[in-house]
């Protein structure tokens, strides 16, 4: 009777651990020791790495594999990850790259789509993912990238500057109007960068400007001008890239030149040293307290509230807004202006996110390690302030949610509240425009940045800058396929194929 | 006939190495700028025949511009270099005070990796908290937008590159200088010659061979400008710093448009070979 008892103790024993083994190896969250040995290399850009940095430590302990970084300048990444890709090297297994090369990256196939994976380890609860964050990391139906990244530019304003009721009603006395908190229109900034050009408005003894934004060549200064474009060329929901149904370049039409019009006019109303802003020295120069409005993702917001780490002196002093939209905008396919008030979320860059090179030698750590620091928990504390300034900005519902660990994070509730709530306005759009994501994205905007940074340094009219970028977008266009882009184009607006 | 044969064995190793190394890759990317190929996309090459080539010269104003600006570049920065390393080289052959420390602080640029140099000169050189804007802003240019100016930002490149290979030319001129034979001085000085005179007649001349070949091999390095391109302005504003290889490293690793990234390559070789040989043929024809 004991030794019965014995084999059926023997039996469940036996049966207890195979199936903790089974489920062990087919969940997504990775086991003591499982990966023994082996080395996966990220590729990534600052201030990424400083997440890898974050959860490298603990996860190398608990598998046992070793993480290697190769950090790169953002100018750089684009030739290092396709170099990569196109001599098949496979030097790297995890990338961390802008979903706006989407085309290049997953259309080109360079990654492993991730639905095989997904299935076999699952992913750390997919529902908690924003709807728009889903698509970007999609690409004809498959999922190519991991979420990491909610990105969407927003306003940035100084509330003892705009909110100053003896400003106000100065402002009120030159310009015969009352601006709205926040701007809602880019003809209110212009008068209100205008206004606040020039003086010291903060009393701390230094002269202060209007605006900021992203401006440098080859540092996403296409982003800020988009920004404007989409209010004076694009409708909710109607991209104004390309005709979609004849692939026809928009970028000179009239309301992309009035929004090169506007982003010239806005350099008079900016710091002397704008041209030389990445988005690296926006942000400081912004939280240094140089400026009354600037643009940007998420991160300005992080670095306001880190007095010590980041030297800010705005923290508790920024409102946040969606961007601003235009008194009237430009309807390409009637080829006439629509007067009236526009406003366009745009999501810009569409979020870094992570993939899994197809060359790779060791998917399945590089699949458990991303799903490791992007589970709901240990995500929040990379774009809440936790783990301080990592470019990632919030992507599930989730990190909207918890609003004690953003407290935690160094936010007043008040602030943090305000913030999330525009973030999610924004990613929750319906209508919000999608960046453009067809093969060869990185070149259609690298001529946008090259000729928007002509207009912005004075050395091109914007008529003049806007039909440049027309003729090399032809040409773009003209290399990879016509028929193809546009088929591509349609898919990546969700339009049916003809 | 054996004897050649083990003449050819010992060869083989090295010109099997040299065919790899350098004749391959030369014919390969010869080849593939017959080519359209846009490698980013995965798409196969299409033969265009000469069409990047003519492209090249007839529809691509971005060429010409990064040619027009590498020339002015090499001509300026060529010049004046060459001019102060012989200044220097003069000044410093001369029995001084400090004169080792002075010639070991002239070297220090040029042994600093170039592109450190670039980042280092952007941080200089930035517009909200560089030290030498500040100075410049104390000094009266606070108007001056030295990086994001198009009609300042190709001068600052030079003065970069004039500050960082200056010595080069100084450190070729100097012992050049320093194996020139006494005795042609001393006779000069018993005919009563200035030293200006014998700068003149006697060095100068002298040095003209030594000269050409640091121009020559200054010129070369200069052309392909682009650490300094790369690190400091992006080639910016707009294409005003745009150098040859800068514009070629952008289409082919930027672009991934290879087929056409290699027909620049060869322009850009073409040149470079033209340039060469003109130095060349005047060195050998003794200037």
């Amino acid at each position: 009777m004991q030794r019965i008892a014995w084999l059926w103790f023997g039996t469940l024993v036996f049966l207890l651990g195979f199936s903790l083994t089974c489920a062990a190896a087919g969940t997504w969250e990775s086991q003591p020791g499982e990966f023994k040995g082996q080395t996966i290399t990220v590729l990534i850009t600052d201030p990424h790495s400083a997440v890898v940095e974050s959860w490298k430590p603990e996860w190398e302990a608990l598998t046992g594999a070793k993480v290697e970084m190769v950090v790169v300048p953002y100018a750089s990444l684009y030739d290092k990850m396709m170099t990569d890709f196109i001599t098949g090297t496979g030097a790297y297994d995890l990338i961390c790259w802008p979903s706006t090369w989407a085309g290049d990256v997953m259309g080109g196939e360079w990654v492993l789509p991730l639905d095989a994976l997904m299935q076999e380890y699952g992913y750390p609860d997919w529902d908690d993912v924003v709807p728009a964050i889903k698509l970007i990391v999609s690409w004809g139906g498959k999922v190519y990238a991991f979420p990491y990244d909610g990105d969407c530019h927003m306003l940035y304003y100084r509330k003892d500057a705009l909110e100053n009721p003896e400003y106000r009603a100065k402002f009120k006395e030159k310009y015969g109007y009352e601006y709205n908190i926040p701007p809602k229109s880019w003809e209110e900034i212009l008068h209100i960068a205008e206004f606040f050009t020039g003086w010291d408005w903060d009393n701390d003894g230094e002269t202060e400007y209007g605006i900021a934004f992203i401006a440098q060549r080859k540092t996403q200064a296409m982003w800020s001008y988009l920004d404007i474009a989409m209010q004076y060329a694009a409708q909710p929901g109607v991209a104004p890239f390309f005709d979609p149904d004849t692939m026809e370049p928009q970028v000179n039409n009239p309301g992309w030149v009035e929004a090169m019009d506007v982003i010239q006019k806005l350099t008079k109303f900016a710091p002397p040293g704008l041209l030389s802003y990445g988005y690296s020295e926006l942000r400081q120069a912004f939280v240094s307290g140089n400026s009354a409005i600037a643009l940007d993702w998420g991160d300005i917001g992080i670095l306001e509230q880190s007095p010590e780490k980041y030297g800010s002196k705005v923290k508790g002093l920024l409102g946040y807004g969606p961007l601003p939209g235009a008194m009237k905008t430009y309807d390409f396919k009637a080829k006439q202006w629509i007067e009236g008030y526009n406003q366009v979320n745009f999501l810009n860059f569409g979020g870094w996110v992570f993939s899994i090179s197809k060359f790779s030698k060791n998917p399945v750590p590089a699949y458990k390690f991303a799903t490791y620091f992007t589970s709901p928990e240990r995500s929040l504390l990379d774009v809440c302030g936790v783990h301080g300034y990592t470019g990632a900005n919030p992507w599930r519902f989730s990190h909207f949610k918890n609003v004690d660990k953003w407290v935690e994070g160094g936010w007043s509730k008040e602030s943090v509240t305000k913030y999330l709530e525009t973030i999610q306005t924004i990613l929750s759009d319906p209508k919000a425009i999608t960046d453009l994501r067809i093969p060869g994205a990185a070149e259609y905007y690298d001529y946008l940045d090259l000729y928007l940074a002509e207009v912005l340094s004075g050395t091109k009219a914007p008529k003049d800058a806007c039909d440049a970028i027309y003729n090399e977008w032809v040409k773009i266009t003209e290399a990879h396929g016509k028929e193809k882009q546009r088929a591509l184009y349609r898919e990546s607006l969700g339009l049916p194929a003809e | 006939m054996r004897k050649d044969a083990v003449k050819f064995g010992f060869l083989s190793p090295g010109l099997l190495y040299l065919m790899a190394m350098a004749v391959f890759p030369l014919v390969w990317s010869l080849t593939l700028s017959f080519y359209r190929w846009k490698a980013a996309t995965a798409a196969p090459r299409t033969f265009v025949g000469f069409g990047n080539f003519l492209s090249i010269f007839f529809r691509d104003p971005r060429f010409w511009n990064s040619l027009r600006f590498t020339v002015l570049y090499v001509a300026i920065v060529v010049s004046i270099e060459l001019s102060l390393g012989l200044l220097l080289a003069y000044i410093l052959s001369e029995r001084i005070r400090f004169r080792n420390f002075f010639r070991v602080l002239f070297l220090l640029p040029m042994a600093a990796p170039p592109i450190a140099v670039a980042f280092m000169w952007r941080m200089l050189l930035n517009p909200d908290a560089g030290i030498v804007v500040k100075i410049l802003n104390a000094l009266g240019f606070n108007m001056v937008r030295w990086l994001t100016d198009a009609r300042f930002a190709p001068f600052v490149l030079m003065a970069v590159d004039i500050w960082e290979w200056t010595p080069f030319m100084f450190l070729g001129l100097l012992a050049a200088m320093q194996s020139l034979p006494v005795a042609l001085y001393d006779a000069a000085q018993v005919d009563g010659a200035s030293r200006g005179q014998a700068f003149w007649f006697i060095t100068f001349p002298l040095l003209l061979p030594i000269m050409v070949t640091l121009i020559l091999l200054r010129a070369i390095d200069a052309f392909k400008l682009f650490e300094l391109v790369f690190g400091i302005t992006g080639g910016g504003p707009g294409t005003s710093t745009e150098s040859l290889s800068y514009y070629i490293y952008t289409v082919g690793f930027q672009y991934f448009d290879l087929g056409y990234a290699c027909a620049l390559s060869w322009v850009f070789l073409l040149i470079v070979l033209i340039m060469a040989n003109f130095l060349l043929q005047r060195l050998r024809r003794g200037i």
